[in-house]
């Protein structure tokens, strides 16, 4: 859908001003006070990546705040999955010094900053709580897009500053911003020069999900929904309503839950996501699940009291009153422009909310279960006619095969046409052509994604027989684009028997970024030659202590007894080397 | 239903199972299901109390070839709860009988696959019923079964329990649904087993079937119990007062006033005394009983006919 900026702007008239700062399309609308604030736009973010560029803008960003420092002005800049946003409040001289700088900035980076910004990036990353709609994403969208939001930036380990220069030169044009200004004018003095570009679209969804409504198990004691709904007055109601109704039937009646939530928010131009969340107690989790499907249920039947539709009603339209609303409405204003949906007046958005009925909301909830993904405790969702998100990829490539040394129900395969891991269960395949990222170790480990989400672990001190050689003919057939290559890590993994494998697509994209013990350096192999030397000459001692005991007129059993409880351990330690020896 | 109950039948005479000769009122609903008469089987379930639906549920969802005829009826109904929840039990039963009712580790792959598809089905007909009609006790009753087929857990059986009891309280059938779930064979515990029948029995009114879970609870327990323990458990005295007092204050109170579960109610007696050898207080129910036996909880010990007249002959010898 693609909406006329000036019939758009036509819309706010009586409003709210509009104009053009250096090219940029600019909505100003005054506000009571002596600050002001404005915000800049540019519709690119994180979908806009790949998953080995994934943190690209976010560097932009951070890169086009380093010149400004410590300011007066409160200020801000986010990231979000498909714009970017640079905030700031203060007199109208620090802003306008401000969104100059920014500007400035955008223009021309500062990327001898950039080694110290990707670093701050990961530190960021690595203390940030990730929300608890991390993992629906990537099911739903795939390791691209929209998934990228449940990944780790991994970018931050390869970006080249020419590749976050040519970044910030086709996105952040003037032709693909929005300003909007707290102020009934647009102040003098601002220079935002920005090269030309284009207005770039929302990215396309892409779909790792053949069936919905799906499910996915997760971790102990929380229930997560997404589903993805048309934008529209009636679906930002049901949501509250969604809120309203999990709140009251898990929280209030069941005593199920405490944090009980529902939230709307626009995807692109056409689209929003609504998500749904109930933690709950481990022996409450079953009933927390069953009371979720109930209430989408109710909400699907179209069993809605009218106080229930008239609260979430009300509070929508509260939201609209007060002084400053076209002020307040600025940012969702600027951002419809952006992505190109319809903008809505105070007054045509009050005559929606009034409009909106029981049956709307119902539709609404229909189609919000018909795109659900929920994460739930335990495995299974199937029960509720929900079906499993894909758990294996369709087939296995053939390759050099390399039994796990950890289950030898498992097998890696390295092809020529990519890599897979076949378990009991499935195969999981990732072709080198369409590897969107491949993280490399310095130590040979590699791990590969697809556009899927999927991925394999090529761990070369787990599998038997990965050679440096066949680490190479992976490393030659991936496109050079999506090659991260992480630095050296302390803990190399090695083998332990497990009983079960990790068969699921993971959550983050860094993998191997944090992983686990010392590798197999020639002191280790020393060691192990060591002991089992060792082994082998004490128990030929301990055969013939024996054997000369046994012969003695009368044999001395304590000596026996205690020679072969000395060999014991060492055999153990023998055996234990055996087993965990590097495959050649 | 009292005048049955009046007329105690006779205690030497061979002993009769089938539910419709048992209780004459049903055969009119037997009559409706055989012509395939939905308005005359939604009639028979409106003219009668949640105790009654049930039971009278549990004979259409055990009728052969029934499915055909829920369907249709489902369809030609879609806005009402029975057609859709009768359509379900019976699903569930279709998928129980292809189980069968042994114990999980002989039940083949392929049958449980089966059966779980079965109450799949099932449990997608009646969340929207629940959703559409929370107030219809019937779909609550079903969706206990569901649950503890497909395994959705402790909390979630006792949720959908709680919400049958919110609008059809001290409802027995439901009950001892929940009951079975809390029994070690799917996932509870003797504490919670018991402790749930003892919470029934004293919240219901005088003269209520609820007490009947306490014999229900100690028959199940006497089943999971090896050979060598089980008469010893039922003989204590602790488990002949508590069946003692769950009689007296279930069906020999005077406000007891027998439904379609009174001929379970005392044979469930009838067979914990039994079982304990204390043959007196069996022969009370007997007596009442006189040729009315019920398939379980016979079954448990084999041929419910055979067993029900070898106890009877044993109670009724000892008087």
């Amino acid at each position: 859908m693609t909406v006329d900026t000036t019939a758009q702007v036509a819309a706010l008239r009586e409003l709210a001003g509009y104009a053009t700062t250096q090219g940029i399309p600019t909505l100003f609308a005054p506000q009571a006070g002596n600050e002001i604030t404005a915000g800049l736009f540019f519709r690119v973010g994180c979908a806009d990546e790949t998953l080995a560029t994934a943190g690209i803008t976010h560097l932009v960003e951070h890169l086009a705040l380093h010149r400004i420092g410590l300011s007066d002005a409160h200020h801000n800049g986010a990231t979000a999955n498909a714009f970017t946003l640079f905030h700031v409040t203060g007199t109208e001289t620090e802003v306008v010094a401000h969104l100059n700088s920014v500007c400035a900035s955008l223009r021309d980076l500062p990327l001898e900053r950039l080694e110290t910004e990707k670093e701050i990036l990961r530190t960021e990353a690595a203390g940030r709580s990730r929300g608890v709609n991390q993992q629906l994403p990537l099911w739903r969208y795939g390791a691209q897009g929209y998934g990228l939001s449940s990944y780790s930036e991994l970018g931050t380990w390869r970006l080249t500053p020419d590749e976050v220069r040519w970044w910030a030169q086709t996105r952040f044009t003037r032709d693909n911003a929005v300003l909007w200004i707290t102020g009934d004018h647009v102040p003098d003095g601002l220079d935002l020069t920005l090269p030309a570009g284009r207005r770039i679209p929302a990215p396309a969804p892409s779909s790792a999900l053949p069936q919905t409504p799906a499910y996915i198990g997760g971790d102990d004691g929380q229930v997560v929904l997404d589903a993805v709904v048309r934008r529209s007055t009636a679906a930002s109601v049901f949501s509250d309503v969604l809120g309203r109704a999990l709140f009251r039937e898990l929280r209030q009646e069941g005593g199920y839950s405490y944090a009980v939530d529902a939230d709307y928010s626009p995807r692109d131009a056409e689209w929003a996501t609504v998500t749904a969340f109930a933690d709950a107690l481990p022996q409450k989790q079953d009933a927390v699940t069953g009371a979720f499907v109930d209430v989408l249920a109710r909400l699907r039947a179209g069993r809605i009291e009218p106080a229930e539709l008239e609260s979430a009603k009300a509070k929508a339209l509260k939201s609209l009153d007060g002084p400053d609303v076209a002020a307040r409405a600025l940012p969702s204003w600027a951002l419809n422009l952006l992505m190109g949906h319809e903008i809505l007046t105070p007054d045509q958005h009050r005559e929606q909310i009034a409009a909106v009925t029981v049956e709307d909301v119902r539709d609404v909830a229909r189609e919000a279960w018909s795109t659900a993904l929920v994460q739930v405790p335990g495995q299974d969702l199937a029960w509720a006619g929900c079906a499993s998100a894909p758990q294996f990829s369709e087939a296995a490539v053939a390759g050099t095969r390399h039994p796990s040394l950890e289950d030898d129900r498992v097998t890696l395969v390295i092809g020529a046409e990519g890599v897979s891991l076949t378990m009991p269960g499935g195969p999981v395949t990732v072709r080198y052509d369409r590897c969107v990222a491949m993280a490399a170790r310095p130590d040979g480990a590699r791990v590969l994604t697809g556009p899927d989400g999927f991925r394999v672990e090529v761990e070369p001190t787990l599998f038997k027989g990965v050679t440096p050689e066949r680490i190479a003919a992976i490393d030659a057939a991936v496109p050079p684009g999506a090659v991260v290559p992480l630095p050296p890590r302390e803990d190399v993994p090695r083998p332990r028997p497990r009983s079960t494998t990790r068969t699921r697509r993971a959550s983050h994209g860094s993998g191997i970024a944090a992983a686990t013990a010392g590798p197999s350096t020639p002191g280790r192999a020393f060691l192990r030659w060591l002991i089992w030397t060792a082994t082998a000459l004490f128990g030929l001692l301990a055969v013939v202590l024996t054997v000369d005991e046994l012969v003695a007129p009368v044999p001395d059993t304590d000596v026996i007894l205690g020679v072969w409880i000395l060999e014991l351990p060492l055999a153990l330690a023998a055996w234990s080397q055996w087993r965990t020896r590097p495959a050649n | 239903m009292s005048s049955i109950h009046q007329s105690t039948g006779t205690v030497t005479g061979s002993p009769r199972l089938d539910p419709y000769e048992l209780l004459p009122e049903m055969a009119e609903l037997r009559t409706a299901v055989a012509g395939r008469r939905w308005p005359a089987v939604q009639a028979f379930f409106d003219a009668r109390t949640p105790a009654d639906q049930t039971y009278a549920a549990v004979l259409v969802s055990e009728t052969a070839g029934v499915e055909s005829f829920l369907a249709e009826a489902a369809a030609a109904h879609p806005a009402a709860p029975l057609p859709r929840t009768l359509l379900a039990y019976r699903q569930v039963v279709i998928g129980w009988d292809i189980r069968s009712a042994d114990r999980a580790r002989n039940v083949s792959r392929d049958q449980f696959r089966k059966f779980h598809d079965w109450l799949r089905k099932a449990e997608q007909l009646l969340i929207d019923v629940c959703a559409e009609q929370p107030a219809f006790p019937l779909a609550w009753y079903v969706r206990l079964i569901t649950a503890r087929g497909l395994e959705l857990g402790q909390s979630e059986a006792r949720r959908r329990h709680d919400r049958l009891a919110a609008v059809s309280p001290h409802h027995h059938a439901a009950q001892s649904q929940l009951l079975q779930q809390l029994c070690p064979k799917w996932g509870g515990t003797w504490e919670l087993a018991h402790g749930f029948a003892r919470e029934c029995a004293s919240a219901a009114p005088d003269g209520s079937d609820c007490a009947v879970l306490v014999a229900d609870a100690h028959i199940e327990h006497w089943l999971d119990l090896p050979s060598s323990e089980d008469e010893a458990y039922m003989r204590g005295v602790p488990v002949r007062d508590d069946l003692r007092f769950a009689a007296e204050v279930s069906v020999w109170h005077p406000a007891y006033r027998p439904d379609a579960n009174w001929i379970s109610a005392h044979n469930t007696f009838a067979m914990a005394f039994s079982l304990g050898g204390h043959l007196q207080d069996a022969a009370r129910h007997f007596a009442v009983l006189g040729d009315r036996a019920c398939r379980s909880p016979w079954n448990y010990l084999g041929d419910p006919k055979a067993m029900f007249a070898k106890h009877r002959r044993a109670a009724l010898t000892a008087r």
